[in-house]
């Protein structure tokens, strides 16, 4: 019974912490700042990876041999190594003092659009041949085509893997712990390194608090998934 | 001669520092390999589970799967590593953190690994379990029902059954998303630099930090990392001839 008591008053006590950070002090972090870094590198990445894959549709052939180059790379190293490239190596590169926050967003926004192009490109593949056809012989040209009649088909299509590109990217920000980013996992190291007797509720607390959001996010997902089913 | 730009630095990675890299290359495959041993044969359990008959072991695996898929690799890793020691009694602990050496014959001898290394370890090989049953359990679905009925046919126990007339089938399917999980592993163990395993990653930051050449240090690890991906999936293709003829 003591041990319980002691638990509700590890809670009580780092509660706020965990969910907004500092930001009485104009330094929002915990859950909050997750839910933000995960909601701009989100918007950035769906936009990112909605112009990639249509510029792998539509693009030249040099344009799109670069972007699969560049896609590939991206795809094929540690989502670590990118955020080091962006905490480390951005400011030098641009001579100014670029917030850690910024990198991270940059680092996920860019690895998730280079999942969310073959997504997208893929998505757009999977609508036939026929539609192409079909808008050509209304007098639309080949953009129009692609607005008005092959993308509000595809982007259905493409709504599941969308879904769990976002899961991932909630995960990932995870990482940004390393890089000292006041985000939920780092915020809790910082109350276990405190607490030093507590790891298993905290971490599965904050564990719990990711489920949450993540099972959410898919339940929602499923949802709108089954209302807006291709015809 | 124009001097380079600033952000380059003004020398090359010494032999020592580029030495620690190949050690952090050597381990993270070394880590990788082990995760994906370990996570294929938890997968096929989890898979064996839910696949059963009864609801008790169908639970276990699903819980333990959404456990571990809607949840950030960071965090089980933290978990493992600093829950399990209030987990485990004193006695064992000492031994843990304790240096042994496995004796093997002729004399050899295996160091026993680091606590954060197996904390990696199990944390890795579970997270990559679950989503290894995933890819499992979708391969076991593309197996047409009557090869089971067939097998039961034959005589065989359902536990016989899985093992020589499912398995072998969905293993030739799930071929290559399989391999895709294992690209995932070799990413995921950068992650363990958090708890202190000195991987590629974290040879990277300790070059970085010691030698101050941001790109030199970034660069080649990245580079290590391509070429052990790239490595391994050529490795994976070049055998596809093969499975499918057996198919």
């Amino acid at each position: 019974m003591a041990g319980c008591a002691m638990n509700t008053q590890l809670i009580a006590d780092n509660i706020d912490y965990l969910l907004i950070g500092n930001w009485a002090n104009g330094q929002p972090g915990g859950l909050a700042l997750t839910l933000f870094l995960a909601v701009a590198a989100g918007s950035i990445a769906s936009l990112l990876g909605l112009a990639g894959g249509i510029a792998l549709t539509m693009g030249q052939p040099g344009l799109r041999r670069t972007l699969e180059a560049v896609i590939a790379v991206l795809r094929a190293i540690p989502v670590m190594m990118l955020i080091f490239w962006c905490y480390f190596l951005l400011p030098i590169l641009l001579g100014i003092d670029v917030p850690g926050i910024a990198t991270v967003i940059a680092a996920l926004a860019l690895i998730s659009a280079a999942y969310l192009s073959q997504s997208v490109y893929a998505g757009i593949a999977a609508i036939g041949h026929g539609q192409w056809a079909a808008g050509q012989a209304l007098g639309l040209g080949r953009w129009q085509t692609l607005r008005w009649v092959i993308l509000p088909q595809a982007l259905r299509v493409m709504l599941p893997s969308f879904i769990n590109q976002w899961i991932t990217l909630i995960k990932d920000t995870s990482l940004a712990y390393v890089v000292g980013v006041a985000e939920l996992t780092f915020v809790a190291t910082q109350v276990n390194n405190r607490e030093q007797i507590y790891p298993l509720e905290i971490f599965g607390m904050i564990g719990l608090a990711y489920f949450i959001v993540c099972s959410t996010l898919a339940w929602l997902g499923s949802r709108l998934a089954r209302r807006w089913q291709p015809v | 001669m124009p001097s380079p730009p600033a952000w380059l630095g003004h020398s090359w990675l010494a032999p020592q520092y580029l030495g620690w890299l190949g050690q952090g290359l050597l381990l993270t495959a070394w880590l990788a390999l082990l995760v994906c041993v370990l996570g294929t044969l938890l997968g096929i359990v989890l898979t064996a589970l839910a696949d059963s008959q009864h609801k008790a072991p169908r639970y276990v695996a699903q819980l333990f799967l959404t456990a571990h898929r809607n949840t950030p690799l960071m965090v089980q890793l933290l978990l493992w590593y600093f829950g399990m020691p209030s987990l485990l009694p004193e006695s064992a602990l000492m031994w843990l953190n304790a240096p042994h050496a496995l004796a093997l014959p002729f004399g050899l001898q295996l160091p026993w690994p680091s606590f954060e290394f197996l904390a990696a370890l199990l944390a890795l090989s579970c997270y990559g379990a679950s989503f290894i049953a995933g890819e499992l359990a979708a391969g076991l679905n593309a197996v047409p029902r009557g090869q089971r009925e067939a097998a039961k046919a034959l005589g065989l126990t359902a536990l016989q059954a899985f093992r020589w007339v499912i398995l072998p089938q969905a293993l030739v399917i799930v071929r290559r998303p399989l391999l895709g999980q294992y690209t995932g592993i070799i990413k995921n163990t950068s992650l363990t630099m958090a708890i202190g395993v000195a991987e590629l990653s974290y040879r990277s930051r300790q070059v970085e930090s010691q030698t101050l050449l941001t790109f030199q240090a970034f660069a080649v690890a990245t580079v290590l990392y391509l070429a052990l991906i790239l490595l391994w999936q050529l490795a994976g293709r070049s055998r596809e001839p093969a499975w499918r003829g057996a198919r």
